[in-house]
């Protein structure tokens, strides 16, 4: 990706090569290959037990979010950014939100008739388990994206702000 | 006592005594670089022995398999967020403190 970015604006190529010094470094490649799927794996337990024990959507969103800074410092933020891409960021975070209002809805349609976020009244076993899980699960779709674009945002402002 | 009980006191101490001497090292060493080798270094046996006693507590338990799991990632992340500090700031162009210079003490 910075090969790209060298050929199309010299300025954009400097910057890249003054991180890349900084950012190539095998010890912390490698530690992040190998850590962040077991940080990942544990956010979702996060946001998974938030039903039953201690964690949630937000604690787990927080963990989640920190596999995408762990990439961020091991492998190039501008990369990153380039890689996930800020419009999808955003859409993740929409579609997040909307999927929290959709399962909140569900529960007040005429078949179940119960209130906002009333999952009891979806009427199959462990139903309000199973709801606080899925609001919990898309909470921490949103925090962690959030705080993904949190993190490009700072990024983005050492350079003075205003770049992309 | 119990052998497994004085096994969680020499953990918890020797524990302690780590996470103290990481603590002097944070305060006393002069620059970022000796202050990260200090605390990283003993910081990390010191919450990994405390860890250590955590898991012997709990025995043969999910608990402690957690525990251990701690362990094993504090012994990975911790020396390579040093790593990464360490490297930071030499990208910064932070000198290294020597002994040329007016010592404060």
């Amino acid at each position: 990706m910075s090969e790209s970015a060298s050929e199309a604006d010299p300025e954009a190529a400097e910057t890249a090569d003054d991180l890349r010094s900084y950012v190539e470094s095998p010890i912390i490649m490698a530690t992040v290959r190998v850590v962040s799927p077991f940080v990942f794996t544990y956010g979702l337990y996060l946001m998974f037990h938030g039903a039953n024990s201690s964690g949630g959507g937000f604690q787990g969103g927080v963990v989640v979010a920190t596999v995408m800074l762990m990439l961020g410092i091991a492998f190039g933020i501008d990369p990153l950014r380039e890689w996930v891409g800020e419009s999808t960021l955003v859409l993740v975070v929409v579609a997040g939100v909307f999927a929290f209002l959709a399962i909140g809805v569900v529960t007040t349609l005429p078949p179940f008739g119960g209130g906002f976020l009333d999952y009891s009244a979806l009427g199959f076993p462990g139903a309000s388990k199973y709801g606080i899980e899925a609001v919990e699960l898309f909470i921490g779709v949103v925090v962690a994206s959030t705080i993904t674009g949190l993190f490009f945002a700072i990024d983005a402002g050492k350079e003075g702000g205003d770049n992309e | 006592m119990t052998p497994r009980e004085l096994a969680v006191l020499a953990l918890v101490a020797g524990g302690a005594f780590f996470a103290f001497v990481a603590a002097v090292g944070l305060l006393r060493l002069p620059d970022v670089y000796t202050r990260t080798h200090g605390a990283s270094k003993s910081d990390t046996l010191g919450a990994g022995l405390a860890l250590a006693a955590v898991a012997v507590t709990f025995g043969f338990d999910l608990s402690s398999v957690k525990a251990a799991l701690l362990v094993l990632f504090m012994f990975i992340t911790n020396p390579t967020a040093a790593h990464a500090i360490t490297r930071a700031a030499a990208d910064q162009g932070i000198e290294p403190w020597t002994t040329d210079e007016e010592g404060e003490e």
